[in-house]
């Protein structure tokens, strides 16, 4: 075993001696282990996607739904360069509008089918990232937050100015996603079911928001690569003292960031069928940090949560009017005095988990060898039962 | 036995202030190096230069025959935008790069990553030896259960190696201190180094600690890693060190055993100071030496 492990490792000049004892295999049922309860609670919320328009296929929820699945694909992306990396990015809302008008320009004005505009929009965000991250990321982070602010308002401002992006009116009749002369707008009918094409678009977007926005952010944030975005997050020069060439790792988080936003402002394009560079403020960039924020940095089930309360807050306090915006902020400080690292925190631990969490060691093995009379409590450490022994 | 990391005339400034000011040692293969002097010698400085975080204003450190400190050309000191191209990694080598070779080194103060578990934190230190792909990692394909299930083994090989027994799944700030610098060790040991900077391992360690620090050094010089230690408790060094470098004003004022060092006056002086006479004759001493170099200097520069 310990020859097929070794094709996985780099020659490297010094290995590790075996470990000295196995380690208890992780617990995997549902409410024994976190991680199986993550799966679970996955589960339930994919049930209940697939389930939404059997209970209400109205226009409206329709709407409401994909606006908040592509919501949530934006704050995954957002949370891979926030949430994981660590690097502040004001100007989030730039790279939606790159997919957005990206995916636009080459469906109305080339005429290209949406799907082959799908690598135009992957190759235009990775080179937006490129182009935004390449000079600033060797800068900390307050410079970044900055020239990301600044690069929002270009763009939306370019978009604003230019004529190939339809000026201020924008790009108006973008076409819904066909395969091969069968269209969305055709509709689908399985087993004598039939689905409208709202019905089909909102299935499309969940899993596409699903696979590739909650599961893939996920997935790389558990692997090497996760693993370096957040070292250089928690201590960049301990980092880069472990070998991992931070400015690699901070680019590559950035990219991955603006290619999730590109794929999210496609998705955009198409529910809409129009964009103008109004739907592209900085109040939107705002928003979904504040949703990332709101919902706990680097938590997928938390950053999942606040897209829903941010995309979904307003359409619920709609009866309230001019008021809701007050009403969502009031909201927002009382959620964050009471939560401050967000509703649910990466670090969270399942409450009915904490007590089997082996508490750390009171002393060390070295800390054994002393004598018991120095230590006459069992529980606390030595010096503080010098200490008392002294007072008394 | 060849030299592993040479030093030469290393020198930094900051401003004025010379922190380290022409420092020149060797460390040979599998021995254990002590860099001791008083607080603010430039003993960090220097290790700071040494793993290329600092960029030194002259001299030369060579690691495994790979040159760490790089020289620009000419005309970018004189458009003054060497800084500038530094720090966009023209000129220079990055620590990252010089941790692949095969330099290890802990921190000072504690710098683990705060909100990685244990486990995490020794995976991380694996990055470059892993072989591990953006898309393998998407798609969870063999190779990468095979990886991830490579670097567990290794990271647990190495928590059990400095004798870490707590739970590898608690975030390392609930850990109590010792047990911190361990795991700082671990990691370090998991970029699989041939030389391991260790700058001030046992400051805030009880003496029990301290003990099992000092076996911990000798089991790693066993697997034929060499280390330099920067250190304060002289009775950890004369136990540990093969050889000491004594350091003073950023400047090498001793070189040798143990034995050597602690009869060596020029180092007692240093660390203890001298009554008055005595001092107004090393003083004046030191100051010619000085001259000399100056002189020397600006002999070689003319």
């Amino acid at each position: 075993m310990a020859r097929r492990l070794d094709l996985a490792l780099k020659h490297a000049p010094l290995r590790a001696p075996a470990p000295l004892f196995d380690r208890p295999r992780a617990a995997r049922g549902v409410f024994d282990s976190q991680t199986g309860f993550m799966r679970a609670l996955g589960g339930v919320a994919v049930l209940f996607l697939v389930a939404l328009p059997f209970i209400d296929a109205s226009r409206y929820t329709m709407s409401i739904a994909i606006s908040a699945l592509i919501y949530v694909m934006l704050c995954m992306g957002l949370n891979v360069v926030v949430g994981y990396a660590g690097l502040l990015d004001l100007g989030y809302i730039a790279f939606f509008a790159v997919g957005a008008y990206v995916s636009g320009i080459f469906t109305t004005v080339l005429g290209w089918p949406m799907w082959a505009a799908l690598p135009a929009t992957v190759l235009a965000c990775i080179i937006a990232g490129i182009i935004i991250g390449a000079p600033t990321l060797r800068l900390r982070s307050d410079y970044l937050a900055i020239v990301t602010l600044g690069f929002g308002e270009i763009i939306r401002i370019t978009a604003n100015n230019l004529t190939i992006t339809g000026g201020p009116s924008g790009i108006h009749g973008i076409p819904s996603w066909d395969f091969f002369g069968w269209s969305f707008e055709d509709g689908l009918t399985v087993f004598g079911l039939e689905f409208p094409e709202r019905v089909v678009f909102y299935y499309f977007v969940a899993a596409v928001v699903i696979i590739v926005g909650v599961i893939g952010a996920g997935r790389l944030a558990k692997g090497k690569l996760g693993r370096a975005w957040k070292a250089v997050r928690d201590d960049e020069d301990a980092a880069e003292a472990m070998g991992i060439n931070t400015y690699v790792a901070k680019i590559s988080a950035y990219i991955i960031g603006a290619v999730w936003a590109g794929l999210a402002g496609q998705l955009m394009a198409t529910h809409l069928s129009a964009i103008s560079p109004n739907s592209f403020q900085f109040l939107y960039s705002a928003l979904i940090l504040m949703a990332v924020v709101l919902g706990g940095m680097g938590s997928t089930p938390g950053v999942i949560i606040g897209a829903l309360f941010v995309s979904l807050a307003p359409e619920l306090l709609r009866d309230f009017a001019e008021w809701r915006f007050l009403i969502f902020g009031v909201l927002l400080v009382v959620v964050m005095l009471f939560r401050p690292a967000g509703l649910w925190p990466a670090t969270a631990i399942l409450p009915w988990l904490k007590r089997d969490r082996p508490q750390p060691p009171p002393f060390t093995s070295a800390t054994a060898a002393v004598p018991p009379s120095v230590l006459e409590s069992p529980s606390g450490a030595p010096d503080a039962d010098v200490r008392e022994g002294g007072r008394g | 036995m060849s030299a592993l990391l040479e030093v030469t005339d290393l020198r930094l400034q900051f401003g004025g202030v010379k922190a380290v000011d022409g420092l020149s040692f060797e460390v040979r293969e599998g021995e254990i190096l002590a860099v001791i002097g008083p607080n603010g010698a430039g003993k960090t400085s220097a290790f700071n230069c040494i793993s290329a975080f600092y960029l030194p204003t002259s001299g030369s450190v060579v690691f495994d025959g790979k040159h760490i400190v790089r020289e620009a050309p000419r005309i970018w000191h004189r458009l003054r935008l060497v800084q500038l191209l530094q720090s966009f990694g023209f000129y220079r080598v990055l620590p990252s790069r010089v941790t692949k070779w095969g330099m290890a080194r802990t921190f000072q103060n504690l710098r683990l990553f705060r909100e990685l578990s244990v486990l995490d934190n020794v995976k991380t230190a694996m990055h470059a030896n892993l072989r591990e792909g953006f898309w393998s990692t998407l798609l969870h394909t063999p190779g990468y259960r095979r990886a991830e299930e490579a670097c567990a083994r290794e990271a647990r090989g190495w928590l059990d190696f400095v004798g870490y027994e707590g739970d590898e799944h608690l975030y390392v700030t609930h850990l109590p201190y010792g047990e911190q610098r361990r795991v700082e060790i671990a990691r370090a040991l998991a970029t699989s180094p041939k030389l391991l900077l260790l700058d001030e391992p046992a400051a805030g360690l009880n003496y029990n600690e301290k003990q099992s620090l000092i076996e911990l050094i000798r089991k790693i010089r066993a697997l034929g890693v060499a280390v330099v230690l920067i250190e304060h408790d002289m009775g950890l060094v004369m136990k540990l060190a093969e050889r000491i470098v004594v350091l003073n004003y950023g400047k090498e004022i001793a070189d040798g055993t143990p034995e050597q060092i602690t009869s060596d006056p020029v180092v007692i002086e240093a660390y203890l100071g001298v009554d008055d006479e005595d001092h107004a004759v090393d003083e004046a001493r030191l100051r010619t030496d000085s001259d000399a170099q100056l002189n020397d200097e600006s002999g070689s520069r003319s």
